[in-house]
């Protein structure tokens, strides 16, 4: 390194700094360093904190599931990591009291459990329940609301579970690990792990399954995991965290990190347009130096020395005040939301500091590269002919470095090279696109500028001239308004979504054991107190028992006469089958064909048709064509697979695994389910609602919802600030476009001014001019717009997508605006000086 | 003794492609400048002379023909052995005074010398600052001088490597008619004290007069030779 560059490099940035000229690159590195690192690190902090609090619905960081119980040696290695453990033991058991039998979801937990969440608890069935840290104690259970209804106990009552008596001491409301199947699961009964032997419903042939909780630092689950991993059986066990759920809180926390990862990903981007701009002003503004310095006799490598050393000291002066600034925001943020999400967000994170210095420090190295280049080649003749620019022009080496430098932090960020080819691809194809887009535009609107000469026709004239240095300009407007377009227009897309999935009015309470003859009485006195009941399902309980003739394993439980201990997997239950000719909403036909009404009837020769649930069918390796047998009320019935249904679990209505042709169980009197919605504060209303109607079972699932609702509300709240965030970056980014572009335009204004131009006719001119380039990038960036969220919501985010026709009109007018008023602020920056300093300040 | 020949061209041209094809902006012109020599070249806008100038400093390269400087032909330098050259041997002073904007006066001046590597360039830049009455001036910006005191600053900066040869284009082109006169006297004094051979383009047929020698262009053709005492013809 050249002793006399360095001093030169640095007493030229320490004085362009002081003296403002460094402003615009600089803020663009600050703006794009505190961009990123703010998104970024709120971003992963709220992300943890979500992590955190959904990982209350599995009860742990990680769940181990197993058919059978582990080597113990596994769960002393986890407290050895420095894990935190508990267990929980499934059984399912016929329960019996009064007389009176049901099958329920046993639940034996060991002193510890819920490692996150908390069980809840209340002193009479339907009424809200409240947390509680302990556990049964000894001979005790806990038994859900409805379970006193169709055992007609109390508390304090006895029921009996396999060979065992336990006395009910509360009321069951709620655990966290309960899951979102309303048909899924069976009352549940907790009691204490050291009670399970005494009941004697483990053993051979009893259907158990073993649940290991755990939690600790990620780092430490992780490397447990990469421990056990190779231990594990596919066959028998299951290592599960709240981000591989399937469950409603599962995809929305996903969905929610996929969101702020593109928001973040869209920051860097619109930071690297600013440093482009930027960087092109920068090397612009430094020809005269250059060829100054050339002509008295400066070699190349030392010119060359001189400007990267400066763009050294600014880039690392950009990332300093760039981090300093970034925390600053994202700490305002979260000072702000904390209030709003009940999660902490305290945790720090150091991948986003990583992220943001490497994309200030890439940003600005690979996108002045081009312009630096272009620097180092003007010619020393430039001190004879002011004219001469750079004599480099090679606009594919600038494109291969503007692509990739964003391709390579697309890359580093997401760690998903295809995620990072495809929006790369995309971004390049939608460039190209908008680049002859706005040469044809500019070619048009060369006719406006014909004509009188008023602000109107100078503003195109100004716009034809230009028209190299305006299409880049064009495209980079477009582009931050498509990035904030796809932000903004994804968030409203991404909420309205999960509202759907819960709109008000969800059922929240279902009603099971209907008889055909209570269904009118049922629905008037319901309706008689203001709650309606819309639709009733007729069901029909049959054990499943054969497919194409080989019989499978149909034990529901160990007490169960037909337990056989070897065979095909079966249900492990009754099964509800009901009957439909309508496909239920919400669901699809994945394959095959859901039955055609009325045809079926005639056809008596016709197997009886069926249509299964996917999941199901996956679980018990059905096909299409399969034959089923289910033995209904003693009676054998055959079906054959037509269909298979891919059901939305979350929908809260009533779903089943098989629903048959209407014809298959017209011999059969069903019983019916149905549900309702009733507001919490008027959950006291459920014993009088329910008073005549004893034999009908009540399903409370409020908590459930209410718990889902909270999360997903959370998750949008954190969702709006993320948004927020990159509007105001994207505003700042347009903000420095237009104070770069103002600075070009300077040279002309002060020649306008000098010739006598009125100001009114500069400063409708330049207006004009940047309404119309606002425009234009308004309505490029809403077409471009729909083609990356059609990518985005049917490629990553998985959801359905759709035209977005209200921000054809918007992005245009907002377009106009926006520029249009930015550009206005600096005309009358710029108009504000004397004809004298506006010329000296282009000298 | 006989100066020595510090300019020597010989049948230097210069050729631009047009979208027209090409164009010759320079015809074959020869001449010699000595050392110590004054000379001006004038002529009409467009008449070639900063062409001239521009070659004649090593700032672009010649289509045809040879040019030595002090000796060195430059015609077979590429750029980075005349940037070479010029450091070494030349000094510059332009119309539009070509300062750094972002560096002070003391801090322009110390430039070339710095850029030699010169360890005492601000000893060199103190003391010539004073010589062009400027060291009150030394830590203001160009923008902050008047035309009269940045164009001092410029010749100051011009002759802080004490070159061989000063050139100098319009160096009065942007000054009222006190500060040229000014200027016009600084530069001849230093170019007499110094020894150094000085090549000035003008319109300014005062300023031409006060050098020993002028050469007249014509549409890209050096057409007269006049010297102080007799006149040439040059064919």
């Amino acid at each position: 390194m050249n002793n006399q560059a360095f001093s030169l490099a640095w007493r030229l940035f320490r004085h362009e700094t002081k003296r403002g000229e460094l402003t615009i690159i600089l803020l663009a590195i600050i703006l794009s360093v505190a961009s990123v690192l703010s998104l970024s690190l709120f971003s992963e902090r709220l992300e943890t904190a979500l992590t955190e609090k959904s990982a209350e619905f599995i009860a742990a960081d990680r769940v181990l599931e197993s058919d059978k119980p582990i080597d113990l040696g596994w769960i002393e290695k986890a407290k050895e990591m420095g894990l935190n453990t508990a267990h929980q033991t499934y059984a399912r058991s016929m329960v019996f009291a009064n007389e009176q039998m049901d099958l329920v979801s046993l639940r034996a937990a060991d002193t510890g459990y819920p490692l996150k969440g908390t069980v809840k608890t209340a002193d009479e069935p339907f009424v809200a329940g409240k947390a509680t840290n302990s556990l049964p104690n000894e001979s005790e259970a806990w038994i859900e609301s409805q379970l006193f209804q169709t055992l007609g106990i109390n508390l304090g009552d006895s029921i009996e579970v396999g060979d065992q008596v336990f006395t009910v001491t509360k009321v069951l409301t709620e655990v966290p690990d309960a899951g979102f199947s309303v048909f899924g699961g069976d009352p549940k009964v907790l009691i204490r792990k050291a009670d399970l032997a005494a009941t004697n419903v483990e053993g051979p042939g009893s259907r158990i399954d073993y649940s290991y909780f755990f939690t600790g630092d990620r780092d430490d689950l992780e490397n447990y995991y990469d421990w056990l991993e190779p231990q594990l059986d596919r066959e028998i066990h299951d290592w599960d965290s709240i981000e591989d759920d399937e469950s409603a809180i599962g995809r929305s926390v996903g969905r929610a990190g996929q969101y702020f990862l593109l928001a973040s990903l869209l920051a860097i981007v619109l930071a690297a347009v600013s440093i482009a701009v930027a960087a092109q002003r920068y090397s612009q503004r430094h020809y005269d130096p250059v060829a100054i310095m050339k002509t008295l006799g400066a070699p190349k490598s030392m010119v060359q020395q001189i400007y990267l050393l400066q763009i050294v000291f600014i880039t690392t002066l950009g990332i300093l005040i760039g981090v300093a600034l970034g925390y600053a925001i994202q700490q305002v943020v979260v000072m702000a939301v904390a209030d709003r999400v009940d999660v902490s967000i305290d945790a720090w994170h150091w991948k986003p500091l990583i992220i943001a210095i490497f994309t200030g420090s890439i940003c600005a190295i690979l996108f002045s590269l081009y312009p630096l280049l272009k620097l180092f080649s003007v010619s020393p003749l430039r001190v004879l002919r002011r004219d001469l620019g750079a004599s480099l022009s090679s606009r594919m080496l600038q494109f291969l470095a503007s692509g990739g430098a964003i391709f390579l932090l697309m890359w580093a960020y997401s760690q998903n090279l295809k995620i990072s080819a495809i929006l790369f691809v995309s971004g390049i194809t939608l460039v190209t696109t908008l680049m002859f887009v706005t040469f044809g535009l500019i070619r048009v609107g060369r006719k406006f500028a014909q004509g009188k000469m008023g602000p109107w026709q100078l503003a195109w004239a100004r716009i034809s001239r230009r028209a190299m240095d305006n299409s880049v300009q064009l495209i980079s407007f477009a582009v931050t308004i498509m990035l904030l377009l796809v932000v903004l227009v994804m968030r409203n897309d991404m909420v309205q979504q999960w509202q759907n999935q819960l709109p008000e009015g969800t059922p929240n309470y279902f009603l099971v054991n209907i008889s055909h003859s209570q269904q009118p009485n049922l629905q008037a006195h319901f309706l008689k107190q203001d709650v309606n009941i819309e639709k009733f399902y007729p069901v029909v309980r049959g054990r499943f028992v054969a497919v194409n003739d080989e019989k499978v394993r149909t034990a529901v439980s160990k007490e169960d006469p037909d337990e056989r201990d070897s065979g095909r997997n079966g249900l492990g239950r009754e099964a509800n089958l009901t009957w439909s000719t309508e496909l239920q909403k919400g669901t699809e036909i994945i394959a095959g064909t859901w039955f055609e009404e009325g045809l079926t009837l005639t056809e008596a020769e016709r197997p009886y048709e069926v249509s299964i649930e996917k999941g199901i069918a996956e679980r018990l390796r059905l096909n299409l064509g399969d034959m089923l047998t289910f033995n209904i009320g003693s009676e054998i019935v055959n079906l054959k697979v037509t269909s298979i249904r891919d059901v939305n679990w979350q929908s809260m209505q009533p779903n089943f695994f098989f629903v048959l042709e209407p014809r298959a169980l017209q011999n059969y009197i069903p019983t019916y389910i149905s549900s309702f919605n009733l507001p919490s504060d008027r959950k006291s209303d459920i014993t009088s609602l329910m008073k005549p109607f004893a034999n009908v079972t009540l399903i409370d699932v409020d908590a459930r919802i209410n718990q889902l609702r909270n999360i997903v509300d959370q998750v949008s709240v954190a969702v709006e600030f993320i948004l927020v965030l990159v509007l105001a970056a994207g505003a700042l980014v347009l903000i420095a476009q237009v104070q770069a572009s103002m600075d070009e335009r300077q040279e002309e204004l002060a020649i306008l001014r000098t010739l006598g131009a009125k100001g009114w006719l500069i400063r409708s001119s330049v207006v004009y001019e940047f309404v119309i380039i606002g425009v234009v990038a308004g309505a490029m960036a809403a077409a471009s717009n729909e083609f990356s969220l059609y990518l985005l919501q049917t490629q990553v985010f998985q959801m359905p997508a759709g035209m977005h026709w209200k921000y054809w009109g918007i992005a245009p007018v907002a377009g106009a605006l926006v520029v249009g008023c930015l550009g206005a602020i600096g005309c009358w920056r710029l108009l504000s000086l004397n004809t004298s300093h506006l010329l000296r300040k282009m000298v | 003794m006989t100066p020595k020949v510090m300019i020597k061209t010989n049948k230097i041209s210069k050729t631009v492609n047009t979208s027209q094809g090409e164009l010759q902006i320079l015809k074959p012109i020869s001449f010699e400048v000595k050392a110590g020599e004054s000379v001006a070249i004038v002529g009409a806008s467009g008449s070639g002379k900063s062409t001239l100038l521009s070659l004649l400093a090593g700032l672009d390269e010649v289509s045809e023909g040879q040019i030595a400087l002090d000796g060195e032909a430059m015609e077979v330098m590429d750029e980075e052995q005349r940037a070479q050259l010029r450091g070494a041997k030349v000094g510059f002073i332009f119309q539009s005074f070509m300062l750094v904007q972002s560096l002070t006066a003391i801090e322009n001046i110390m430039l070339p010398a710095e850029i030699a590597g010169h360890s005492d360039a601000r000893k060199r830049a103190e003391k010539i600052l004073t010589l062009v009455g400027l060291e009150h001036r030394a830590t203001h910006y160009p923008n902050q001088l008047s035309g009269g005191e940045q164009q001092r600053v410029a010749i100051a900066r011009a002759f802080i490597s004490e070159p061989k040869i000063l050139f100098a284009d319009e160096p009065t082109g942007n000054l009222d008619a006190a500060n040229s006169e000014k200027i016009e006297k600084l530069l001849f004094e230093l170019n007499q004290n110094s020894n150094t051979t000085l090549v000035l383009v003008t319109h300014d047929q005062g300023l031409a007069d006060q050098c020993q020698r002028q050469l007249h262009m014509q549409a890209g053709e050096l057409t007269e030779v006049f010297s102080e005492s007799d006149t040439e013809k040059v064919g």
